[in-house]
């Protein structure tokens, strides 16, 4: 175990684990939002930012991804701190308006929209966490980041339909601006996929991926209720028998 | 031929000095890539064909820089019995009657920058004389030691830059070459380099100029096998190239150095990661591995001293973030060059999770001299706290362009007037640029401030990897300032939100400034954002993105406010 200081009180955390944890213990609010705690953190967002002296130096570091260390004094809401959060704010507000959880987090922290910025509309924030849950939860690395600098956003292999993506929706349910769109269209429906192909349904949209992918059926009820790649990828990781998933959660009996 | 020992090296320098300075003449070629910009690979072919055409009695050899960028092609020429002739601008036009001239065993007066009547031979000492000559056939030629450009430089970095033909090892070896290597295996315990180069007082070359010493000492105390050590040739600064020059021009002084390195913190592997669109650097790296390997100097059991060392070269993809540590790392593992954040630091945690070095090229080729000549020697030249030489690109507007080495502790005016030759055109001079993109500008009335990285860090600027751009009264500080950021913002790797969209912002506001655009309370906005983008940002990239506005705004705030309230360019540079 690991005994640190935050804000002036004590607690002791396992080796390993993280500044955010170690606060988390004391019930001591530190906002995120590219960390989740289902994922490898990111420390990308800076939100989380918190001040660490270590050795008699002090430094501005993002807490999800700074080890503990023996010894380690952390505040959390010093001036510097708060002002760095609050510029986050600002900076992504312009980026994304409309995205509810900014919104919130302005909120919560007394932030206006800077007038100065032209507003752009884009939901990305590149905070990753639909790429790493992708990866680590999925384990299908269907997406990455695309570009860099203020280009960067998740994306599928060259902006082209992605060949991987078995259309679970992890992304969709975990991104946290909701960048991500998922629909599923029903029998006969027609959409367009955003390269121009049309896609019948019944099927399940992503237009961020560029996928368009079939839901397969209930052999009992009839109902389509999961695409057939997710299904199929599901079977093999799991190791389930091959007709696991001939019929859909409501019609299963033990 | 593999060394094994003194007696082996010496066999190789035997052959390296009949090469360098053979009893026919000897004709150099500077062939770095600045130099071949300037047509010097077509020169030098047209050299070969014309030896052959007259009957001539010459070798003909690609040598590296020379510094003389404002004199390129450059050629120089040993004569039996004459000193070395260094000649300027030698154009395909002039080839025929300058090998007409040697051919004639004549000097060719009119086109000769400058004899050298004795080579400095740095690493083993002393000197190597060349011929003297007659008065006559000299006549007017100003000796190497009285010229300006040279005058106040001291060659230990570049020691060999021009010199020798890079691709040739026994070349290497004849100035002193793998001799320290010989020394570092066989005499003295790694601890013992460590303290050798901590007492020297050696500083990276770039960056903050963090003690090399103290880097290897932790690394070497670091729990773990398998350490690592990685020569960083990642140079992305835009219009500078001193890396990629030495890396051009002598990379087995380099390589020696990363062996060394190795040998000191107990790493068994090592990588050269060299920048996208390096080729003839990679080329002439990879060649010179191939060679120190198949003379012992690299793999197993070094000059029979028990100690394995190999190494990778690798190439990156060109992205300028990753010249930061953590994003090198990453970029070699394989993955997105982005960085993370510190600590753990390299040394304890870098590649594939085991300590890791990482050592600019600049810093690795000074080790080997260090090694034979002392940490004492070596901490004689240079300032207090800044010992040693610096590389510098010296570009902008000043009348000698080209790379330069000179003692840390030099004043910017030195650099600029007695060796740059001052601002062409009869234009003032009006600020100098230093530490690349994300370093800041200095003014003229602090010129004699002295190049230190403690004096340049308290001016807002910075040593980095040694860009020196000067500019003269025509230029814009606010059209600077945009052009670096705007720079920056394409280079930003995406991952933190300050540096992603707080440069992209600042350069939006900034932009709107250079247009007649800015608003009276955007300096404050500015000056906030720079602020916090220095201090939420993940790595160097980021955190030091906002200086060279900070700088210009300490500097030339004056101008800034023309701009915004005036709606005027006093340099005439932006138009709305």
């Amino acid at each position: 175990m690991v005994t640190v200081k935050i804000n002036g009180k004590e607690v002791q955390v396992p080796k390993g684990a993280t500044v955010l944890q170690a606060a988390r213990k004391l019930d001591i609010h530190i906002p995120t939002l590219c960390y989740h705690e289902a994922l490898t953190p990111y420390g990308g967002c800076r939100l989380c930012v918190v001040a660490v002296t270590r050795d008699g130096a002090t430094q501005i570091v993002s807490s999800c991804n700074y080890e503990v260390a023996e010894g380690l004094e952390i505040k959390t809401e010093t001036d510097v701190v708060l002002d760095i959060r609050k510029f986050v704010i600002e900076l992504l507000l312009a980026e994304a308006p409309d995205a509810k959880i900014l919104k919130e987090l302005a909120q919560e922290m007394g932030v206006k929209p800077l007038k100065r910025f032209k507003p752009r509309n884009e939901l990305c924030i590149a905070c990753g966490q639909c790429i790493r849950a992708c990866k680590e939860i999925v384990g299908v690395s269907a997406i990455d980041f695309a570009q860099r600098g203020y280009e960067k956003k998740a994306a599928s292999p060259f902006f082209e339909r992605s060949q991987d993506c078995i259309g679970c929706g992890t992304c969709y349910t975990i991104c946290p601006t909701g960048a991500i769109t998922l629909k599923d269209i029903a029998e006969g429906e027609k959409a367009l996929l955003p390269d121009g192909s049309e896609v019948v349904g019944p099927a399940r949209i992503i237009d961020n991926w560029k996928v368009g992918l079939e839901l397969k059926r209930c052999k009992q009820c009839g109902e389509p209720f999961a695409p057939q790649f997710q299904l199929e990828y599901f079977t093999k990781k799991v190791k389930l028998p091959e007709d696991f998933f001939e019929v859909c959660v409501e019609c299963r009996t033990l | 031929m593999k060394v094994t020992g003194r007696k082996d090296l010496e066999k190789l320098k035997d052959k390296g000095t009949a090469s360098l300075f053979p009893d026919r003449v000897r004709i150099m070629v500077g062939m770095a890539t600045c130099c071949i910009v300037k047509g010097a690979d077509k020169v030098m072919s047209a050299i070969a064909e014309e030896v052959k055409r007259q009957g001539v009695r010459a070798s003909v050899v690609p040598v590296g820089c020379t510094g003389l960028c404002y004199k390129e092609p450059t050629v120089e020429v040993v004569q039996p019995g004459k000193p070395k002739i260094t000649y300027g601008d030698i154009t395909l036009d002039r080839v025929p009657q300058l090998i007409e001239a040697i051919a004639k065993g004549m000097v060719k007066k009119e086109w000769a920058l400058y004899q050298t009547e004795r080579e400095e031979q740095l690493v083993q000492g002393g000197y190597h004389a060349y011929g003297r000559g007659t008065p006559k056939e000299l006549k007017g030629i100003p000796k190497h030691s009285d010229v300006p450009f040279f005058r106040k430089q001291r060659k230990i970095i570049l020691r060999n830059s021009g010199c020798i033909n890079p691709e040739k090892i026994e070349e290497y070896i004849a100035r002193g070459g793998y001799s320290s290597l010989l020394k570092t295996v066989t005499q003295m315990k790694p601890k013992e380099v460590i303290d050798e180069v901590t007492k020297a007082g050696l500083r990276g070359r770039s960056g903050g100029g963090f003690p090399a010493g103290i880097k290897w000492l932790s690394c070497s105390k670091a729990e773990g096998d398998g350490k690592y050590v990685i020569c960083n040739v990642s140079e992305g600064d835009p219009g500078i190239g001193m890396h990629k020059s030495l890396l051009e021009s002598d990379p087995h002084s380099i390589l020696e150095g990363l062996i060394i390195a190795a040998y000191a913190i107990g790493a068994k592997e090592g990588y050269i990661y060299i920048s996208s669109g390096y080729k003839l650097g990679v080329q002439r790296m990879e060649k010179a591995v191939k060679d120190a390997r198949a003379c012992g100097f690299l793999g197993r059991n070094i000059l029979h001293s028990g100690f394995d060392f190999s190494v990778k070269v690798k190439e990156g993809g060109g992205a300028y973030v990753c010249g930061e540590e953590t994003a090198l790392i990453k970029s070699i593992e394989g993955d997105w060059g982005e960085p993370r954040q510190r600590p753990p630091f390299p040394a304890v945690s870098g590649l594939w999770g085991k300590p890791t070095v990482i050592n600019n090229v600049e810093t690795l080729a000074n080790v080997p001299v260090i090694m034979t000549k002392g940490a004492k020697w070596f901490s004689s030249i240079g300032s207090q706290k800044s010992k040693g030489t610096k590389v510098f690109s010296l570009i902008g507007e000043v009348n000698r362009v080209g790379l330069v080495e000179v003692p840390l502790g030099i004043t910017l005016k030195e650099i600029i007037y007695d060796i740059g030759g001052g601002i062409p055109r009869g234009k003032a001079f009006k600020a100098v640029q230093m530490g690349g993109p994300s370093g800041g500008c200095i003014p003229k009335r602090l010129s004699n401030l002295p190049v230190d990285y403690e004096t340049l860090a308290q001016a807002g600027s910075a040593m980095s990897s040694g860009g020196l751009i000067v500019m003269d009264e025509k230029t814009c500080m606010v059209d600077v300032v945009k052009y670096f950021l705007t720079f920056l913002e394409g280079e930003s790797c995406g991952k933190c939100t300050p540096c992603r969209v707080g440069v992209r912002r600042m350069r939006e506001v900034l932009t709107d400034i250079s247009r007649g655009k800015g608003k009276k309370e955007d300096l404050e906005l500015l000056e906030k954002m720079a602020r916090l983008i220095k201090e939420g940002a993940i790595c160097n990239l980021g955190k030091t993105a906002p200086n060279p506005f900070l700088s210009m705004l300490k500097y030339f705030k004056d101008e800034y406010l023309a701009h915004i309230q005036k709606k005027k360019c006093p340099a005439g540079v932006c138009t709305s």
